[in-house]
């Protein structure tokens, strides 16, 4: 098996392979942007119980949870042309992930807002801040920093989920590596250049959230 | 009960019984198995984490960042298309099953290292001064304790496997979703050529929903009464 390993194929395929890599960190960069966003939004209205759209939130992270992204994706890709709403699988890519991660992260931050302690918030609004001026001085910079740690496992998940849009034909990485094992038969090639790809991309994104979690990290004098 | 009974449209009842006669029956066995094989061998290898061997620990180690590190599907790529090349074949159900157990594994490890660590070092200590070895100290004093620690993630983990079966429907193993998505396809391809297939995959996510919320409903609860 070793002994026929053909590098040339892959030598050969790599613009391919490249542009794969490409489609991924681009369906991953929109999925974690949107995931933080869709996150941290949701995650303050649960936290501050904000009436209707906490409750909503709450169903919201309960239906993405507990129900498998691969038949959200086909839902959304497969499903939703009924009501008009015809996407390219670019763009049921990026909204899957941003749908999926956003849920975990409401969650994430949820759970590190109401890790603020109540008496920060208190000290601010006696400062005379409004609520909106204490949510985005006091309880996002250091709630954020405590949900860190989980909101980077969902950022991880995000961008391995997308190997998922191989199901509707997004040609990212783990679909382009497939579709030339499919021609080629060299099988053993594609997917190890696939398998290696795809850990460095998660070790190195971890590594590099530790280093930044490091920095951010809250100091522990509260 | 019948589909004609519940006045329900005519496509309704071949697919339903479909999708719950052959497609729920191998995802529950999917996930039954994997879960069995993920906490066995997750078990002994996050035990063999609390090893003082460093090179037992390092391959252990290697062993959860690639199986915890890759996507499932990638994994499950790995073993059904690649593998024959080594002359392995495998069916696309136990080829589903191995790719699954292996991350499986790799989370049950973690958080068995987790569990075990958690237990106070003076209970090794008292279990050693009362003349136990290294099994008898596990048995005996360390896993009891450990074991109420694990049973939180072990439910999260069953409802992540449940969910994760459905990658096997993109290697062609009949489980749900892939039922689902045969009979999207065959309605698409019979007049009146309507796939419904906002339907089928809502009722896909309607199912696993009713198998999931119970266990992470659990999963909290036991957080909370065990930890």
């Amino acid at each position: 098996m070793l002994a026929s390993f053909d590098w040339s194929y892959i030598a050969e395929h790599l613009p391919e392979l490249w542009q794969g890599l490409l489609r991924t960190l681009e369906a991953a960069a929109i999925g974690i942007a949107g995931s933080f966003v869709v996150g941290s939004l949701l995650g303050a209205a649960r936290a501050h119980r904000i009436p209707v759209v906490s409750q909503l939130a709450a169903v919201y992270v309960e239906i993405i949870r507990n129900t498998p992204i691969l038949a959200q994706i086909f839902l959304i890709f497969y499903g939703l042309p009924r009501f008009g709403i015809l996407l390219s699988p670019f763009e049921a890519a990026w909204i899957a992930v941003t749908v999926w991660g956003g849920a975990f992260n409401t969650e994430n931050f949820r759970a590190g807002f109401e890790a603020v302690p109540t008496r920060y918030r208190e000290a601010a609004l006696a400062l005379g801040f409004s609520r909106v001026a204490t949510f985005v001085n006091v309880t996002l910079p250091i709630g954020g920093r405590i949900s860190i740690p989980s909101t980077i496992n969902t950022y991880v998940a995000v961008l391995k989920n997308t190997a998922l849009m191989t199901a509707i034909g997004y040609q990212e990485l783990t679909n382009t590596a497939y579709s030339l094992a499919s021609f080629s038969f060299k099988d053993v090639e594609m997917y190890s250049v696939l398998a290696v790809t795809y850990l460095a991309l998660v070790w190195l994104l971890s590594a590099g959230v530790r280093v930044i979690e490091g920095r951010l990290a809250v100091p522990e004098t509260a | 009960m019948s589909a004609a009974a519940l006045h329900l449209p005519a496509w309704v009842g071949p697919v339903a019984d479909y999708m719950f006669h052959t497609g729920l029956l191998l995802t529950l066995k999917l996930a039954g198995l994997a879960v069995v094989g993920s906490a066995v061998v997750g078990i002994v290898l996050g035990t063999l984490l609390t090893l003082p061997s460093l090179a037992v620990r390092s391959a252990v180690r290697l062993y959860i960042e690639v199986w915890r590190g890759l996507p499932i599907i990638v994994t499950i790529f790995l073993i059904y298309f690649a593998l024959p090349s080594a002359q392995i074949r495998l069916t696309a159900f136990s080829a589903a099953w191995i790719g699954l157990t292996l991350w499986g594994s790799a989370q049950v490890a973690e958080a068995t290292r987790g569990a075990i660590q958690s237990v106070p070092r003076e209970q090794h200590e008292a279990a050693a001064a009362l003349g136990f070895g290294w099994v008898g100290t596990m048995t005996n004093v360390i896993f009891p304790q450990a074991l109420r620690r694990l049973l939180p993630p072990l439910v999260s983990l069953l409802v992540n496997v449940i969910q994760n079966t459905t990658l096997a429907a993109l290697i062609g193993v009949a489980e749900v979703l892939q039922t689902g998505q045969r009979s999207v396809e065959r309605l698409q391809l019979t007049p009146p050529s309507d796939s419904h297939a906002f339907e089928i995959y809502g009722a896909v996510m309607v199912v696993f929903f009713v198998i999931s919320f119970p266990l992470t409903r659990l999963a909290a609860l036991l957080e909370r009464r065990l930890v």
